[in-house]
């Protein structure tokens, strides 16, 4: 360390202390000269015979400075100045090296950082999310979790540090005034924000006694919701709130970005209601993903013990209450698994992989591109090496100047990352799944590294060059004898090669996860001219409209305002809207016995007497719903869809024969109509469905109901009139989900299963990742092309000379370009082969070796390879053999 | 230099200039001091002063160096 300081110390003054060891140096001859002239020495002899004895004074010189600074550093910054004036003269070559690699690393770095998101980092200001298990449960008949089992689980289980419960519970919410919102407020363990380690920035956390009975209501807002609603009011804590009309204190604030499980604005204490202690589990009204239990693992414990743990302990339930919980089998997911997807990491380790691979192209091209430099420089290099200069010095030299370009190209990508992880994260913002976006030091690191080692990759072509490069070669005549080096020539096919290679696996990869999304968003629903109809989704307060009678007076409402709108040819009230849930049930069909381990469910769906009349379905046979039917004392009616009479009665007449719901009334079949897409959110097939007049099933208390209108003018004419109706019709309404039904067709990921729920991204990141390897590969085939072009004028002088026509020029050079891109592009439809079997999961309805996309890639490749040729090409044809061969 | 010449008989015959390296050396590690002061015949001079953590790096050395002539001596003198 001393020392150190003492190097400093020295490099700040090393202008005077070199004089002065100059001037010592001299005094030290100086009195020796004197000496010598005492013993009676001419004065001119003697101070030769001083000098001579003095021996190498400027190498003692160096050797001196040489003590203090480690010469390599005094080296590093020679060479870092020298790479700097050649980045400066060559400005094009350092500009194009910059933006590829810039681009090639930021875009690694952003993926890397969107994989580091989705697959490990959790909840923002969670405390070590890589702790924390989420867990429901699994029976016959689905998802959820059953209280009663999850405290046996908090009780018994050895493998957690703690757990907490989470229910949803959705309120009319008001701060006093008139105006109430219908919320949907996570009701938690009054020890979950103390397991997730994050505490309230104002006010107080839950304590178990406000979840004990007869506890007194509080509640704890979001920070957004604080500010939105109460404009960040410090004096909040402590002020009354009612939920469904009963007050209720609110105690604290959380901090600001802290949401948990999903996005809510008010956490309240665990409500223990008798429906919360049915051993059965809970009812579950929508978003499955309302009720789960989380726990944080005890050290040393790891999710596959929690898992055994816990699965045996529900095996010890299911012989207690083989009622309740027979089949039922807790699921214990990690963040990633539960939030984002099981595929996540296969998902996100291929986007990331692209990634590599767009790096790997650039650095291809760079290597060439240096290369290409590199033997520009080959007569520079060769009296360097001629005149002494080690190879090792010539090496670093290299390698000095393809780290600065890296140094320039990671801070531009440093750029790139927090720009595109902003974007991705604006992009992909959801409701239901709450990430820490935040680019940290770790990234930088990332970045950094993956930036020298493409510095490092790029230089291997040209220092291996240089190792090889003699005195002789350049040196003796001109730079011909290295350029048309055979290998120089192979290593750039090679490297064309394998960035085609990897461009047609990101291309077909990117066919097939594009195809996948097209098939579902394009996917046949059913409906005609989707555009046109205008949809939305009402939530009634149920506090206000406890009854179906009172639910039905407002729909009566309702509709009257509706169809009293100008523009509006039709308008029906559905309980779920096309493409979306089927409410399936069970069923019976007279005449026949139930089948006794219950059939599959059918949906059944309660649809107003416009309904397929607003939607554009066609009848096949029967009779429409009429007015008659929409009653709740109306004629026990249904219509069927026509998958459902091929399954139920094929080659039946299905009209008047009679069916029912569980243990609903017989209803007839009064008509068939065509299949309309429910309750497959991929659109891949037509279940079998029932239909029944409206107002003989309205929708429970709780559940949505929907509206759908056809509107014979554009629909954005009518919009804004709809909107106001229906807030006019009751302001505690909530509407939700308001466009036009093609909209709402849409790709939506909260609504996708989980296994598909990405789809979305990766079909969006893939094209835009196929086209930048397409285009950097391109650009890397277009400057080999155009640089063995120019190496070889003279040859191509000769032979036109010797009679080859253009044409013959332009095959020879198009030949040449493209071998290596026909290698490239087999090896890379093997390699795409084996990929995209990986992919199979997130496909849907196209085969991982689709032919389209198969054939498609390459041919794509091939136009523009040819495209990048062909430029350089046109160029060759252009070479007037009288100048090039005079110019000699 | 000079006491270098006459004490090893001429043996150890160096460069003049090649004592400033290790001067600079010794001044790095802190093992010597350098001063301004004036000759015996009134020009700037520069003098170096043995410093307390050279005189022991001295110390330890020498005795090391020592210890290896002694080996060295009684490995040749076995043959």
């Amino acid at each position: 360390m001393r020392r150190l300081i003492q190097r400093l110390r020295y490099w700040t003054g090393r202008k005077r202390t070199e004089r002065e060891l100059a001037e010592e140096m001299e005094l030290h001859r100086a009195m020796r000269q004197e000496e010598l002239e005492r013993s009676g020495m001419p004065g001119k002899e003697a101070g030769h015979a001083s000098r001579r004895a003095m021996g190498n004074v400027s190498v003692a010189r160096e050797d001196a400075r040489a003590i203090w600074i480690w010469p390599w550093l005094e080296g590093l910054f020679s060479d870092l100045r020298f790479a700097l004036r050649g980045l400066r003269r060559d400005r094009a070559f350092a500009l194009a090296a910059i933006a590829m690699l810039a681009l090639a690393v930021g875009l690694n770095a952003t993926m890397f950082t969107v994989m580091n998101t989705m697959l490990f980092r959790g909840f923002p200001l969670v405390q070590e999310n890589d702790r924390l298990v989420y867990i429901q449960e699994q029976g016959p008949s689905g998802c959820c979790m059953s209280y009663p089992d999850f405290e046996v689980w908090r009780s018994q289980a050895q493998a957690f540090e703690g757990m907490a419960f989470i229910a949803e519970r959705p309120v009319t919410f008001s701060d006093g005034g008139e105006s109430s919102i219908r919320i949907v407020p996570f009701t938690v363990s009054a020890n979950t924000f103390e397991l997730l380690g994050v505490q309230p920035m104002l006010g107080r956390d839950f304590v178990s006694a406000d979840e004990g009975p007869g506890a007194a209501p509080v509640a704890i807002l979001n920070y957004r919701f604080w500010e939105s609603r109460f404009g960040k009011r410090d004096d909040i804590i402590g002020s009354t709130v009612y939920f469904d009309r009963a007050p209720a204190t609110i105690i604290g604030v959380m901090p600001d970005g802290f949401d948990f499980p999903t996005q809510s604005d008010i956490w309240m204490p665990l409500a223990h209601t008798p429906e919360l202690h049915q051993r059965s589990g809970l009812a579950i009204f929508e978003d499955p993903g309302g009720f789960l239990a989380f726990g944080r693992l005890r050290d040393g414990a790891d999710l596959d013990e929690a898992r055994a743990e816990l699965e045996t302990i529900n095996r010890s339930l299911e012989a207690e209450y083989p009622e309740t919980n027979r089949r039922v089998v807790p699921t214990v997911k990690t963040h990633s698994q539960f939030f984002v997807g099981q595929d996540a990491p296969m998902i996100y380790g291929l986007l990331w992989a692209a990634g590599w691979f767009i790096l790997l192209i650039a650095c291809a091209n760079l290597a060439n591109l240096v290369l290409a430099r590199t033997v520009g420089r080959w007569r520079e290099f060769s009296t360097r090496i001629a005149l002494g200069a080690g190879s090792g010095r010539m090496i670093r030299r290299i390698l000095v100047e393809s780290l600065t370009i890296a140094i320039v190209a990671g801070a531009l990508g440093w750029w790139i990352v927090n720009w595109g992880v902003r974007g991705w994260a604006a992009a992909t913002a959801s409701p239901y799944q709450i990430l820490d976006h935040t680019v940290d030091s770790g990234r930088l690191a990332y970045l950094v590294a993956i930036s020298v080692a493409a510095a490092i990759m790029f230089s291997l072509a040209p220092v291996g060059r240089v190792l090889r490069l003699g005195v002789n070669g350049p040196l003796r005549g001109d730079a011909r004898g290295v350029t048309r080096d055979p290998r120089g020539k192979r290593l750039a096919a090679v490297t064309v090669a394998t960035q085609m290679a990897l461009a047609v696996v990101l291309l077909s990869g990117a066919g097939v996860l594009v195809r996948s999304l097209f098939n579902i968003v394009g996917a046949e629903t059913g409906v005609r001219d989707p555009e046109n109809i205008v949809v939305g989704t009402l939530r009634l307060p149920p506090d206000r409209y406890p009854s179906p009678e009172s639910r039905l007076a407002y729909f009566d409402r309702l509709e009257a305002q509706l169809t009293s709108i100008p523009g509006i040819d039709a308008e029906a009230l559905a309980v779920s809207l096309p493409v979306g849930n089927r409410y399936p049930r069970a069923i019976e069909i007279e005449g026949r016995p139930s089948p006794p381990d219950g059939s599959e469910p059918v949906g059944l769906l309660a649809v107003g007497p416009d309904y397929f009349r607003v939607v554009g379905a066609s009848a096949i046979s029967g009779r429409d719903f009429n007015n008659g039917d929409d009653r709740p004392e109306g004629l026990p009616v249904a219509i069927v869809n026509q998958r459902f009479a091929a399954d139920f009665w094929p080659g039946e007449q299905a009209l008047g024969k009679r069916l029912r719901a569980e243990d609903g009334e017989w209803r007839i079949v009064v008509g068939v109509v065509s299949n309309i897409m429910q309750g497959d959110p991929l659109r891949q097939q037509f279940y079998p469905l029932i239909y029944v007049p409206f107002r003989q099933e309205p929708p429970p208390n709780q559940r949505p109901a929907s509206f759908l209108v056809r509107t014979g003018v554009p629909p954005d004419q009518v919009m804004q009139v709809v909107r106001a109706e229906v807030e006019q019709s009751d302001s505690g309404v909530t509407l939700q989900d308001f466009a036009t039904l093609k909209a709402s067709f849409a790709f939506n990921r909260d609504r996708m299963p989980l296994a598909h729920a990405e789809l979305g991204k990766n079909a969006a990141m893939a094209p835009i990742f196929a086209a930048i390897a397409l285009l950097l590969a391109a650009i890397g085939l277009y400057a080999v092309v155009a640089h063995s072009i120019n190496q070889r004028r003279k040859e191509i002088g000769v032979r036109m000379a010797l009679g080859a026509a253009a044409q013959d020029i332009r095959r020879m050079v198009l030949g040449d370009g493209m071998l290596p891109v026909a290698i490239g592009t087999i090896l890379g439809l093997a390699a795409s082969l084996a990929v995209n079997r990986v992919l199979q999961s997130q496909l849907v309805g196209v085969s991982p070796n689709d032919p389209l996309t198969m054939a498609g890639a390459p041919v794509v490749l091939i136009l523009v390879a040819l495209l990048a040729c062909q430029i350089p090409a046109r160029r060759a044809m252009k070479v007037d053999p009288t100048v090039v061969l005079r110019n000699d | 230099m000079q006491f270098l010449r006459s004490t090893s008989d001429d043996a150890l015959q160096v460069g003049e200039s090649s004592l400033y390296p290790a001067l600079q050396r010794l001044l790095l590690n802190g093992w010597v001091k350098a001063e301004w002061g004036l000759s015996e015949n009134n020009r700037r001079a520069r003098y170096y002063v043995l410093t307390a953590a050279g005189c022991k790096k001295l110390r330890t050395k020498h005795e090391q160096f020592e210890e290896r002539i002694a080996a060295i001596r009684k490995v040749l003198e076995a043959t």
